[in-house]
Formats: C-alpha cells, structure tokens, sequence
C-alpha cells in the first residue's frame, strides 16, 4: 500500500501555509506566533509519524512534457529526515518565544522558519529531481534570510550573503548533475524523466549509461559538490562558522540539525546510484579530511558558537564518510550518526544560546562553573557532550564505532594507503573528545567570570533541549528501539546491498573498539595540551601561504565587485545611444557566434533571378533613401527620409503578397512620421558637430548589425521551391475549419497562437508602464537626489 | 504645425481614418486587417487630432469640457481614459481567454458560430476571436495614446 498523497502534501504544504499566513498571524498573537509555529511542526509531525503506515512513492504530473511530478517517496531515510526537522522544528519555534523576545522583525523570523521547514520536509520527500531542485534551493533561500537577520548589522549582511553564494553555488551544481541524471535516463529508462526512484531502482543500468556518455565523473563530481557546499565540507566549510552571526535557534535547527545535512541527505539517497571505486575515494576522502580539519579547528575556536559549528561540520564529514564506504557498516553510520547528532548538537546550540542568554557572553575563556546557576542546563550539557565526544555508552558512540568498523573493513579489505582511513578518523575522534571537554568545561571547574547576575533560565528556553536530551539518552540505553523503529528504514534506503544494523556495547576488543579506545584515553589525555594545540592551529590558520578558503571566497567577491562597477561605467554611462550600441552589437556578435557554434550551412547561390522590376526598383528606392537618411543635415528631412524608405518598404511587402505585413508598415510608418512631427519642434534642428572617431564606431556598428540581419535572412529563408513545411500547411489548411477566420495570419495572431499575442500585449503594456514611470521618475528622482545629496553611497556590505 | 491648412486636412481625413480603422479592425478575420492594424491606425488619428491643434483640443473642443490646467499630465482627464482603455483591454484579452476555461475548454481556446438568415447580411459569422481581437485593439490603442501624450506632454 502506498502512503497517501494528501497526507504527505498537507504535512509538506502545511508550514508553507502557515508561513503565508504568518505576518497576519503576528499581527493577531505578537510574540506567540511562535507557538503557531510548534503548534504547525508538530502537526506536520503528527501527520508523517502517524499517518505514514507504509513506505512507497506517490505523485502527480506536474511537466507531463518533461515527465516532471510533484512526487514523494516516502522510505526510511527520508521519513527520518523529515521527522527530524518537524520534531526539532516544533522544539525551536518553543524556545524562539523566549530567546527572540523583545527582537525586532518577528514576522519575518518565523513566515523564514516556517519556510524553511516546510522546504527541509520537501526536499526529504520529494523524489522528482526537479522538485527535489527547488525545495533545495529554497532552504538556502531561507537560511539567507535567516542568517541576515539582523538586517542592520554589517557582518549579518556579509554571512548571509557569503552562505547564499556558497549554498546556492553548489545549488547550481546540483541542477547541471541532475540534467546530467536526466540524459542519461534516456537510455537507461527509456526516455528524458527526472525520477530518482526510478533510476535508483535500475541503478546498475544508469551507471552504465552514464559511464557510456563519459557523464559518470562530472555527475558524481558536480553532486558532492553540491552536497560539500550544503553540507560545510572542506573547503567550502568557511561558512559555516560565518553563519553563527544567525539567532542561536536559527542556528541550533538550519546549521546544526537540518539545513547543513541536506547535503549528507543528498549523499545518502544517491549512494545506491553512483556507489563505485570513484566514490569510494572521493566521498570517504573528503569526510575524513572534513572531520579532522572540523575538528581541528573546533579544538582552536575561543567562541562557544564557532565551536559548535566546526564540530558541526566535522560531524557532517563523518556522515559523508560513512556514506563514502562501500560497506554496509558505512551507511549505518551515515544514517545512524543523522539521528544521534540532531540529539546531541541541536540541545548544545541551544544551550550555548541560553549561556549567552544568561552569562551574556559567548567566549570559552571567560566562562567555567556554570553549574551552580544552571544545573538543568548543566546536566543536558554532560549528555549531549559526552555523546558529541563518543563516550560510551551515549548515543553519539554506536555511530562513531559503525564508522570506525566501516573505515577498518574497508583499510583491512584494501590494505596499503587505504590503512589512512581508519588512522585520519581516530586522530580526528581524538580531537572530538578535546574539544567536547572544552565545551563542558563551561559548567566545571572554576567560575571565571562574575556570575552575580546569572540566572535561572525560563521553562520554555530549557525545556527544548532537554527533551532533546531525554531522547538522547533513550537512544543511548535503548539503541535497538530507535533502530527498529526508523533507523533500520534509513539503512535500508541507503545500503548499496544487505545491511542489518545491530548495535550495541562491544563484549568483546575488536580493532574498531580499540580505536574508540585510543580516542577517549587520547582525547582525555590531550585534553590538557589543547592550548598548545589551538595556538598551534591558530598559527597555521594564520600563515602566509593563502590556505584560508574564505580569503579566496572575500577574492572573488572583491574583484567580482570591483571589476563589474569597471565595465558598468563603460557599458551603463547613461547615454542612450551607447546602450543601443553596446545593445545592438552583443546582440548581433551573439547571434553569429550562434550561428558559427551550430554550424549553420552555408547560404547556397545567391541568385538573381525571380526579382522583378518592380522589386529592384523599390528596393533600389530604398536603399537610397537608406544612404540620404544617413547624410540628411537636420531632423526634418532624415525624419522625411526615413519614411521614404518605411513606405518602399511597404510596396516591397504588397508585391511579395503579403498585405497584412504592408498595412501594419504603412500604418506604423505612418504614426511614427505623426510622433516625429508632434516632437520635432523640441528637437535642435541641426546636429551638433560629431567627431570622427564616433563615426567610424557608429558606422562599424551599423555594419556589423546590417551583415548580422543579413546573414540571418540568408540562413533563415526556406528555399523558395521547397515545399511548405508541416506547420506552415497546417494553418493554412486548419485556418478556415479550425479558427473561422480565412485570414490565415490574422486567425494565428487571435486563435492559433493567442499565448504569443497575449505575451505581446504584456509587453505593450510593460512598455507603456515603463515610460510612463520614466516621465514621472525623471522629475521626482531629480528631487529626491537633491534631498538624499549629503548621504554617503553604502558598500552593502561587501567588507566584514 | 497649426496652420489652418493643417487643421483643415485633419477636420476631412479625421473621421475617414477612425471609419476605415474600425472597418479593418472588424474585417480582420477574414481579409488584411485586425486588431493591431486597427488599433495603430485609431491612434493615428488621435496623433493627427494633436499634431493638427494641441493635447487639450480632444477636452475642451471635441469635448467641450473644461480643461483644468495646473495638473500634471498624468492627472489629465484624457491620459486617465487611455490607460483605463488600456486596462480595459488587458481585462477583456483576459476574459476572452479564461472563458473558455468556463465550458471546460483550455485557456484562450477560441470558437466561432455562423448566424444565418441575419437581416441585411443575411449570413453573420461570430468569432469568439474577435472579443480578443477587440482587447488586442483596445491595449494597442490605449498604451500608444498614453505614451504619446505623456511623451508630448513632456
């Protein structure tokens, strides 16, 4: 039995409603919109938890011509998912009540967040890769959003802006890896479809096909692109931290718990498509790096929110490199690790916000104790740290041993190099333990800040995280009951083969216990050297050698910036006649380049014959009339001039048998010698002196659109004799029985084609608005440049 | 360009215009025409009426209201009217096409009826295409006019 489509649209348009309609709600509740919000999650919740009794894939058409559906598919994996963000969703709309009391700009914050969710349950159920498309670069629309917002703020506008051109970079990866996907399903499935179900179901031919056309690197590539960028993998894992300047919720649900495992999401759900040798190497190599380099600099972070997000982005790097094993230890720890690390980081962002909250600061250094003021806080903090740091027998360590024992088969099963793997991941759970020690040591050992003014947090700041730690520790006594009841699902959906995942603690010392092992005892002992160690990094960080990637992101945007505002003054000058210029001749220089590119056939003979007298004389006419218009002294007679050749135009369109063409020249003709009659007394009547080097430009110009529209024509024109093509008969024949009309052009304009005439009414009337809008602009604009005059131009934000 | 011959000229081929543009509007289905070409020449004849006397002349002596001078162009009686005529058009385009949707056809589906034994033309084909047409005419009519009297204004 398949899921019911109504249920999973409603459980996915659901927050998008509530998004709508939120600003009128918050005009209505204030501050308790965001219980609207939990209310909104938790149906959206109830509805997937519930109602979803069986895994399956339902849809309608959406682009029936490019087998484009509004479809889901429901199965473990994307049910986990979705789960997740609802649960967390309804816990972070709770704790936005309090923490963004008294904030400005409320309304957009939830219509953002309720967005958001809404986007993050799409992408976890959508299965169309288009639709899978757009709800993906909706969560980075709203993170954008979100992360900006404190609009006023210099540095929220930098981050935002820096996670939008990340996020949405790798967006545009994803679209060229899916059109990729899509062209190869035409000869693996049998025809263009943007089904991921499908092809995932016959993924053994889509490789083929995709190896066939030489696409299986550059899919492979551009999709772990993709997911690098979603997901804050090195090197595009700069922003991430960056991204911290967002509200701690925003931060504890888009950039710990849901938005930055898109990319993980993403991974998992194609595994099955792509898994090859070259995945093997390029995923699991890039989660390790991404888990050390995390780690790495979590150790060396001096900020509890940067913290946070470095060991975010480690994390993420252990879920990438559980899905990059082709094992199926390696998928249960993708899957599994999802789940545990939503359980114990979303909890610690929020607790890091009520520390700031409270203690009013977010530097590590300054803060130790806490546990007095704050013991309910304290004791979330102890579970979800120690499960961060994968002590056992918290959660956070069945997953990390799954990865151990994929990295170990993997290196035992290869040998040589591949012995790196587990090695990089016990340095990097080495580095884990570290810095969660850190974290917790917010709340031990001395008070090193005056903590006369902490104080116990409300209800709703701490209940959130606590929940989220109660199901922590459910998940570390009762492993077996989370699996049974979704992550099992989640495993099935993303082995490559057979994966039973039994977890459990170790009764006996195997090498993947060994290194968990090595990881506590090393991480304990280092513990004390982490100083060293963050100065050690810090220095690295800091050397000369450009290794910082966000220096190379501040590069490109600078000299992106500095090189437009260049070519804008050449090209945007505010002369009207260097627009048409620059208009005209990148137009007419495309149109050949497009012509070369597609190889069009070179023009036959060029013959001469069938051009009557008649002919030869208008066009004769009007060529010299062409030239006088050129040479005409004054406005009048170019204006008089130009007509001529509008007119011969005319007779040119009535002796090649095309009537409606000549009314239409002629009456057009006719009107524009009326409007240039009724503005020639504003216009000087001689031309001003023109240098000649803007004669030669305006001259080559001239020429270059001539020989464009010639060669156009010369390329474009069927050949006289051949034989009307299909469409051309069709009207013709369809005109008098199909529109009623024995006006053949007249019966397209209003029957046949009627969109293209109304799309050209559009314009019209765009054209009468715009000018209507200029004429009033120009006066207004002149006044409020005149009152705006003192203000200095903003940088919009460009440099942190 | 007010000379009194000019005037004269206008007075003569205003209407003559006007006429053969509605006639070309209404033949457009069958013979050279349609509501484009009606539409461009009807303005035409509007540019005419302003070339030969000036932008007020259609208030106050076709009129032969008051011409409240002070307001800007935007806010003149007549410029309203073209864009309400433009709007007008855009609205019945709009209306011709979801229509159809109404008897389930697609949008902008079009049909025709033959009336036979009609007093004086005996047979009368009705196009549901000529009510687009006649939106086709009336947003070419409205957004030339606004654009030339706001232009002129200027």
């Amino acid at each position: 039995m398949a899921p019911d489509l109504t249920l999973v649209t409603t459980a996915v348009a659901l927050p998008f409603v509530a998004a709508a309609v939120s600003p009128l709600l918050y005009r209505v509740l204030g501050e308790r919109t965001g219980y609207a919000g939990a209310v909104v999650a938790t149906a959206s919740f109830g509805l997937l938890a519930t109602g979803v009794d069986d895994y399956g894939t339902v849809g309608v058409s959406w682009v029936p011509a490019l087998d484009v559906g509004i479809q889901f598919t429901v199965d473990g994996w994307g049910l986990l998912f979705a789960l997740l963000a609802s649960g967390i969703g309804a816990l972070v709309f709770v704790y936005s009540t309090s923490y963004m009391h008294g904030e400005e700009g409320l309304a957009r914050y939830y219509a953002a967040l309720l967005a958001f969710m809404g986007s993050i349950l799409g992408v976890a159920l959508a299965s169309d890769l288009v639709f899978l498309f757009l709800f993906w670069e909706l969560t980075s629309l709203c993170s954008f959003v979100l992360i900006g917002h404190h609009t006023e703020d210099a540095e929220s506008r930098y981050s935002a802006r820096m996670a939008m051109v990340v996020t949405v970079g790798g967006g545009l990866c994803l679209l060229a890896a899916l059109l990729m996907l899509a062209a190869a399903a035409r000869g693996a499935l049998g025809g263009v479809t943007f089904d991921l179900t499908a092809m995932i179901a016959n993924s053994g031919a889509m490789r083929a096909a995709l190896r066939e056309s030489g696409l299986f690197l550059p899919a492979l590539g551009l999709i772990v692109v993709a997911a690098a960028a979603k997901s804050a993998q090195v090197p595009l894992h700069f922003w991430l931290p960056n991204a911290m300047v967002a509200p701690t919720p925003v931060s504890a649900f888009l950039h710990s718990a849901t938005m930055v495992k898109v990319g993980v999401y993403l991974l998992g759900r194609v595994r099955p498509l792509l898994m090859s040798p070259e995945w093997v190497l390029i995923v699991a190599t890039l989660g390790l790096v991404t888990m050390t380099v995390g780690a790495l600099l979590a150790v060396a972070s001096t900020d509890t929110k940067e913290l946070l997000a470095y060991s975010t982005a480690s994390h993420l790097g252990l879920m990438v490199a559980g899905f990059g094993f082709d094992i199926g230890y390696g998928a249960e720890a993708g899957a599994f690790h999802l789940l545990n690390h939503a359980l114990f980081k979303a909890p610690l962002f929020l607790v890091a916000g009520i520390v700031v909250h409270e203690a009013g600061t977010r530097n590590l250094n300054n803060l130790g104790g806490l546990w007095r003021e704050l013991p309910v806080t304290a004791a979330v903090t102890v579970v979800a740290a120690l499960s961060m740091a994968g002590i056992p027998p918290f959660n956070g360590f069945y997953s990390k041993e799954l990865l151990f024992e994929a990295a170990y088969e993997v290196a035992h099963e290869a040998g040589g190099l591949a012995w790196l793997y587990p090695a990089v991941a016990t340095l990097a759970s080495v580095l884990t333990v570290v810095y969660s020690l850190t974290f917790l040591a917010l709340f031990f050992g001395e008070r090193r800040a005056p903590a006369a003014d902490v104080h116990r947090p409300p209800v709703t700041l701490i209940g959130p995280p606590a929940v989220l730690a109660v199901a922590a520790v459910v998940v570390s006594v009762a492993p077996q009951l989370a699996v049974d009841a979704i992550v099992q699902g989640a495993v099935d959906a993303t082995a490559t083969g057979e994966a039973q995942l039994a977890v459990g603690l170790p009764t006996h010392l195997s090498p993947p216990v060994a290194m968990s092992g090595v990881a506590v005892v090393g991480g304990v002992a280092a513990y004390p050297l982490r100083g060293r160690l963050a100065t050690g990094v810090r220095r690295g960080v800091d050397a000369p050698v450009p290794v910082r990637p966000s220096g190379w992101y501040d590069w490109v945007v600078s000299t992106t910036t500095a090189t437009s505002a260049r070519f804008g003054s050449a090209v945007h000058n505010g002369l009207l006649r260097r627009y048409v210029g620059w208009t005209a001749a990148a137009g007419s220089l495309l149109a050949l380049a497009g012509f070369a590119a597609t190889g069009a056939p070179a023009p036959g003979a060029l013959g001469g014959t069938g051009v009557t007298l008649a002919v030869a004389v208008v066009l004769g006419v009007a060529t010299l009339a062409g030239v006088a218009v050129a040479a005409a002294a004054s406005h009048v007679s170019g204006v008089l001039t130009l007509s001529i050749l509008g007119f011969m135009l005319a007779i040119f369109f009535i002796l090649a048998s095309a009537p409606d063409l000549a009314l239409t020249q002629l009456v057009i003709e006719t009107l524009i010698l009326l409007m240039f009659l009724l503005v020639l007394q504003r216009l000087p009547s001689f031309y001003s002196e023109i240098r000649p080097l803007s004669i030669a430009r305006d001259a080559s110009v001239s020429l270059l659109v001539g020989a464009t529209a010639f060669v156009a024509v010369l390329l474009t024109i069927p050949d006289p004799d051949a034989d009307p093509t299909s469409v051309a008969t069709y009207y013709t024949e369809q005109a008098v029985p199909g529109g009623g009309g024995t006006n053949v052009v007249n019966v397209i304009l209003v029957d046949f084609r009627a969109f293209d005439t109304l799309g050209e009414l559009l314009v019209v009337t765009v054209a009468a608005i715009a000018i209507l809008v200029l004429v009033t602009m120009r006066t207004r604009g002149e006044a409020s440049e005149a009152a705006s005059d003192g203000e200095s131009i903003p940088d919009g934000g460009d440099s942190p | 360009m007010t000379t009194t011959i000019m005037r004269t000229t206008a007075r003569v081929t205003v209407p003559v215009v006007l006429v053969v543009a509605i006639s070309l509007f209404l033949q457009g289905h069958n013979l050279p025409g349609g509501g484009f070409i009606g539409g461009v020449l009807t303005a035409a004849a509007f540019v005419l009426i302003y070339v030969a006397y000036d932008l007020d002349y259609l208030e106050s002596g076709v009129l032969g209201r008051e011409v409240e001078h002070g307001t800007s162009v935007f806010e003149q009686r007549t410029v309203t009217a073209y864009r309400r005529i433009l709007l007008a058009g855009l609205v019945v385009v709009l209306a011709s096409g979801f229509g159809g949707m109404l008897i389930g056809d697609p949008f902008l589906t079009q049909g025709y009826v033959h009336l036979e034994g009609v007093p004086i033309y005996r047979e009368v084909e009705l196009a549901s295409a000529l009510l687009f047409d006649l939106g086709v005419y009336l947003v070419v009519v409205g957004s030339v006019l606004t654009i030339v009297s706001v232009v002129s204004a200027e």
